[in-house]
């Protein structure tokens, strides 16, 4: 399939020109306009002008924001030669002199509460009793 | 100045680096030896003639002050094209569709160009059909403004300015495959819109 009716039809647009003399206007519109962005001042010039301008207003000493960025200048680069030696990690558990605690032998115990049957009476404390049987030995209802 | 399908010498590189030195003359020179292409490629994919002054004022001051980063790996013209077209395309996207078209009145040349007097008497000879320039130019346009913008770049850089696929595929930093690609929808889309101009 060729499209070369078609490529003749729209090389016709090339017809199209801008008026007589644009081009050399152009130039001359150009070097207007390079002459002009460097009048405009720029965003940074700008925020510049205004922050010298509040500062004025301030009525600090003149050298107050000087000494200031030395200031701040000097304690940055002295953090940054010195930082801080944290390469090997601390034995936090080592300082302490406590023996860690240990149980030998531990058994699985159950809270039982005895009434004794011997002297029931209503004014006698009731006793608590470890018994030393498995936890898993008792039946869900063992009150 | 450069007609839209010669091909540019590459003599640049001195201008280039007397730029780069601080020698603005030779910027001038570089306008003037450029503008008239670049004038064509951006006209022809914004339809609009201020919007065109603008652009390639702007594409030009972009240049001005980018040259010194410009360091060879291309040639010159290769990388302002590129610069031109990716303004043109984001200026199109951000324009849409809210502006009317601004068309510079045709060259009185074309009529007698043989491809004009063909497609416009529709090739009866009969005078009584034929179409008006302004009427050829209305549906060229129109068809024009109907393709993408990757469709109508490589229409304005191929059929309109005359440049070869590989130079197409340099400054659109696709493969040469992809421009013929575009080339052929493209193509074949204009053909739909322009349907009476179909050669028989």
């Amino acid at each position: 399939m060729t499209h070369e009716p078609m490529h003749k039809v729209i090389r016709l647009k090339r017809y199209e020109q801008p008026p007589e003399g644009y081009f050399e206007d152009f130039l001359r519109e150009f070097h207007h306009r390079q002459r002009a962005e460097l009048l405009k001042p720029s965003l940074g010039t700008l925020i510049a002008e205004r922050l010298s301008y509040y500062f004025s207003e301030l009525r600090v000493p003149t050298m107050a924001f000087a000494t200031a960025a030395v200031v701040a200048l000097l304690a940055s680069v002295a953090i940054l030669r010195n930082p801080v030696q944290s390469d090997a990690p601390r034995n936090i558990a080592a300082s302490y002199d406590q023996v860690p605690v240990t149980i030998p032998k531990m058994q699985p115990v159950s809270l039982r509460l005895d009434t004794p049957t011997a002297s029931p009476s209503l004014f006698a404390p009731a006793t608590m009793m470890l018994r030393s049987r498995p936890a898993s030995h008792e039946s869900p209802i063992s009150f | 100045m450069i007609s839209e399908t010669e091909t540019p010498i590459n003599n640049d590189h001195e201008l280039v680096t007397r730029t780069q030195g601080g020698d603005p003359t030779a910027f001038d020179e570089l306008v003037v030896k450029y503008s008239p292409r670049l004038y064509g490629l951006i006209y022809h994919m914004t339809s609009n003639h201020e919007d065109t002054n603008d652009l390639l004022q702007d594409v030009f001051s972009k240049a001005y002050r980018s040259i010194r980063n410009f360091r060879g790996n291309s040639s010159f013209y290769t990388w302002l094209h590129s610069i031109a077209v990716n303004m043109t395309i984001n200026f199109l996207k951000k324009r849409n569709r809210r502006q009317h078209p601004s068309l510079n009145d045709p060259d009185s040349n074309i009529e007698n160009d043989p491809d004009f007097i063909a497609a416009t008497s529709n090739g009866t000879g009969d005078p009584t059909k034929q179409v008006s320039i302004n009427e050829l130019q209305k549906k060229l346009n129109m068809a024009m403004m109907k393709l993408s913008h990757d469709h109508r770049i490589v229409v304005t850089m191929f059929d309109i300015q005359g440049m070869p696929h590989a130079e197409i595929a340099k400054i659109l930093k696709v493969s040469e495959g992809t421009v013929r690609s575009r080339l052929f929808y493209a193509h074949r889309q204009l053909q739909n819109s322009l349907h009476e101009f179909k050669k028989k």
